[in-house]
């Protein structure tokens, strides 16, 4: 994907370890082992990763300079705190926060979700399944027809919503909410009547659903 | 402490500077001062009045012939008027005169002592014809001071004639009321004024008193942010300046000890965080290792090897959270905050979470909430922990059963949310525990040193379906296989939000019920 990381880690050997990951994933990685420069290091690049406990400058004071001199600026938080103490504390200006000993997978899964939720993702086409998502573009095709399927404004926020938190089962209220921004009311039955159009539309068989899979008596979600 | 204030006050007053008995006493004492002060005060008072009285009375000719000395006067400037007047001319002078003091009686004795003329002709007091020595001796000694008001005169003015005539007039027209009283109101008046001056003065005082009180009951009621009371301004040094000083002195006190806690809180947080961080760096470079192993050719062993590693470093890693947090939490520094929400939305968002992982455990999810909202009063991310640690419990410890189950159901008191697991059972677990150590259990006496084997022959007599509310039987019990801390937290969470946890444990599985009695009542 090519995205540039800001990555300040004051350990040598986790250090050493998820830059390699990283860049065998296709990032730059700029690793800075303390957070000085880092603000002036953040210029040009896509997204910070950030850890707590830094030499100097602790990772939540570096955060907050960064988050202020460059807003647009993902941050996601590599803590070795407990959860308990230090979440939301960190969340205030963190994007998202991943706890030590954090999975490599888990981590890189973590920036794709944030550089694509931040738009840095790229113009490259998401493919799911049978389609590929230009979410800049607002557009999606069949990959097999190159066929374009038009959704209504509500039916796409909800495709994106669940393609950009790709792999995550989200409940009918989390949807609702970040959809329409509003509380979701007991009995409301919208959300589930925007689903059943929005997959006679994009699904080959909408009664058997692929792409937007029901998980029962959960909710919602949409894998890769 | 207070000590550099005071000096830089202003200086007091002397008064201000005593203490309260001091002035009070000292009011006290003004007042008894003040009674030889009052007394001549009073008198002169009402010679003043009696005076002014007296004189207006003259004005406004409230005595018809004037007073008693103006009568006397008058009479004696008659007689002296009527010397060397004929019998005749004097005779005619007193029957004017008597027209003049109508209530008078009026006589005339000449100096052979012979009454010449009585009038009016009838008199009030019988007058004697011949006046001898001793008639009048005694007509005098009975007139000094008497009823009716006497003068007597001698014509020509002196003695030299020896006639004299005489005027009676009824005392009452003479003397205005009563003499002794015409100040006597104004100086019990005065004496009055004067008791009450003392007594409002005392109220004053007390009034003082009671509202420096007030005031500082209600400084001390009076609350910041942190629970604390602001100081007060003391502002005089007595009783209640000395209680205000003390209460300053508490106040800071308190400051002092609250900053002294936040800065030990502020240390021990640091300390977990640094705790956590040395342990979960090497944590963090294993894992990484084992990563970087994965993608090396290996044998079906050393794969199997690499899993069972990873698995442990994800145990060792959750342990580590649960253990520090177990330790904020027990120490009071994890405030919840407890309010109205929708606990079978945090279930269900809960399971949402976990789905995936257990998906990768081959773990079926049976998750069955009706959609209508149960409203807990809970603090959410609390709530959320208490989810995770049981949930993350069925995938380290009932991954076999391969089942996990989220229902609601009726008990006793309300909607119970059950999670349900086909896991061995704590119950196996314990039974494991208690046949390893039944022999050792009964010799328990003899073989004491044994490490928890007390702990496990009380688990052993459990009922099947005993309650596990904050007991510490789960924690003894669970530490075995590291799902203690976990539950241990639950236990603390539940407890703070006053939920009710039990477990129902057998071969085939657990049941853990969570339930908050009479919320429903609450909203």
């Amino acid at each position: 994907m090519g995205a540039t990381l800001l990555y300040i880690e004051d350990d040598k050997e986790i250090g050493a370890f998820v830059k390699e990951h990283l860049e065998a994933r296709g990032y730059g990685v700029k690793w800075l082992r303390s957070g000085e420069r880092a603000v002036e290091e953040a210029a040009g690049c896509d997204l910070a990763i950030l850890d707590v406990m830094l030499p100097g400058l602790d990772g939540f004071t570096v955060g907050q300079r960064l988050k202020k001199a460059e807003p647009a600026l993902p941050i996601l938080m590599l803590s070795a705190r407990t959860s308990i103490d230090d979440k939301l504390q960190g969340l205030q200006f963190a994007d998202d926060y991943v706890t030590k000993p954090f999975h490599p997978d888990e981590l890189t899964a973590r920036i794709e979700v944030l550089l694509r939720r931040t738009g840095t993702g790229g113009s490259e086409p998401v493919a799911v399944k049978h389609l590929l998502v230009y979410e800049k573009e607002n557009r999606i095709v069949r990959r097999d027809s190159g066929e374009e399927i038009g959704l209504s404004g509500k039916q796409f926020h909800i495709f994106m919503y669940l393609l950009r938190h790709l792999g995550q089962i989200k409940t009918k209220e989390q949807i609702y909410e970040a959809v329409w921004g509003d509380p979701y009311l007991e009995g409301d039955k919208t959300l589930m009547v925007h689903i059943r159009y929005l997959r006679e539309k994009i699904e080959i068989d909408p009664a058997a659903p692929e792409i937007v899979e029901t998980v029962r008596g959960i909710g919602y979600r949409v894998r890769a | 402490m207070s000590r550099p204030r005071e000096e830089r006050r202003p200086p007091r007053r002397w008064l201000a500077r005593q203490t309260l008995l001091t002035r009070y006493l000292l009011i006290v004492l003004g007042a008894f001062l003040f009674i030889p002060i009052i007394i001549p005060l009073a008198s002169l008072l009402y010679m003043t009045f009696d005076s002014v009285a007296g004189g207006d009375r003259h004005a406004s000719d409230a005595l018809k012939y004037g007073n008693a000395a103006q009568v006397e006067q008058a009479w004696h400037a008659e007689a002296a008027a009527m010397q060397g007047l004929s019998e005749d001319a004097v005779a005619e002078r007193l029957r004017e005169l008597k027209a003049k003091y109508t209530e008078a009686s009026l006589f005339w004795v000449d100096e052979s002592g012979r009454t010449r003329l009585v009038l009016p002709e009838e008199p009030v007091m019988s007058v004697p014809d011949r006046w001898t020595a001793a008639d009048a001796v005694g007509f005098m000694k009975r007139s000094v001071n008497g009823d009716p008001f006497t003068v007597v005169s001698f014509i020509g003015g002196s003695e030299a004639g020896a006639d004299f005539i005489v005027l009676q007039l009824p005392r009452y027209l003479v003397r205005a009321g009563s003499p002794s009283g015409a100040g006597a109101p104004y100086m019990l008046g005065f004496i009055l004024l004067s008791v009450a001056l003392f007594a409002v003065l005392s109220l004053l005082f007390f009034r003082h008193i009671r509202k420096r009180l007030l005031r500082l009951q209600s400084a001390m009621l009076q609350q910041d942010g942190h629970g604390i009371p602001a100081p007060v301004e003391v502002r005089r040094m007595d009783e209640i300046g000395g209680l205000e000083q003390a209460f300053n002195g508490m106040v800071q006190q308190l400051k002092s000890g609250r900053e002294r806690e936040r800065e030990e809180e502020e240390l021990r947080k640091r300390l977990i965080a640094n705790l956590s961080h040395d342990l979960r760096t090497p944590l963090t470079v294993m894992r990484g290792h084992l990563y970087r192993l994965q993608n090396e050719p290996l044998t079906a062993n050393g794969r199997s090897s690499l899993a069972v590693m990873e698995q442990k470093a994800d145990g060792l890693s959750g342990l580590i959270d649960n253990l520090l947090s177990y330790t904020l939490m027990t120490s009071g520094r994890y405030a919840l905050t407890p309010a109205p929400a929708d606990v079978l939305r945090l279930v269900r968002e809960s399971a949402a979470a976990w789905y995936p992982v257990w998906e990768k455990a081959g773990i079926e999810a049976d998750v069955r909430l009706p959609s209508e909202p149960l409203i807990w009063n809970v603090d959410r991310d609390a709530f959320r922990r208490i989810l995770d640690n049981l949930l993350q419990n069925i995938v380290r410890h009932a991954a076999e059963g391969k089942h996990v189950g989220l229902y609601l159901e009726e008990r006793e008191g309300g909607s119970a949310i059950v999670v349900e697991d086909r896991g061995p059972g704590m119950r196996r677990k314990e039974a494991a525990g208690r046949g390893l150590h039944e022999t050792g259990a009964g010799n328990r006496t003899e073989e004491g040193s044994e490490i928890g084997a007390g702990n496990r022959t009380e688990e052993g007599s459990e009922t099947e379906t005993e309650k596990r509310t904050s007991s510490p039987s789960v924690r003894g019990q669970a530490l075995e296989k590291g799902a203690g801390i976990g539950l241990a937290i639950v236990d603390y969470l539940t407890r703070e939000m006053a939920i009710e946890w039990h477990a129902e444990s057998s071969e085939g599985g657990t049941r853990i019920y969570l339930l908050q009695r009479g919320a429903g009542e609450l909203f």
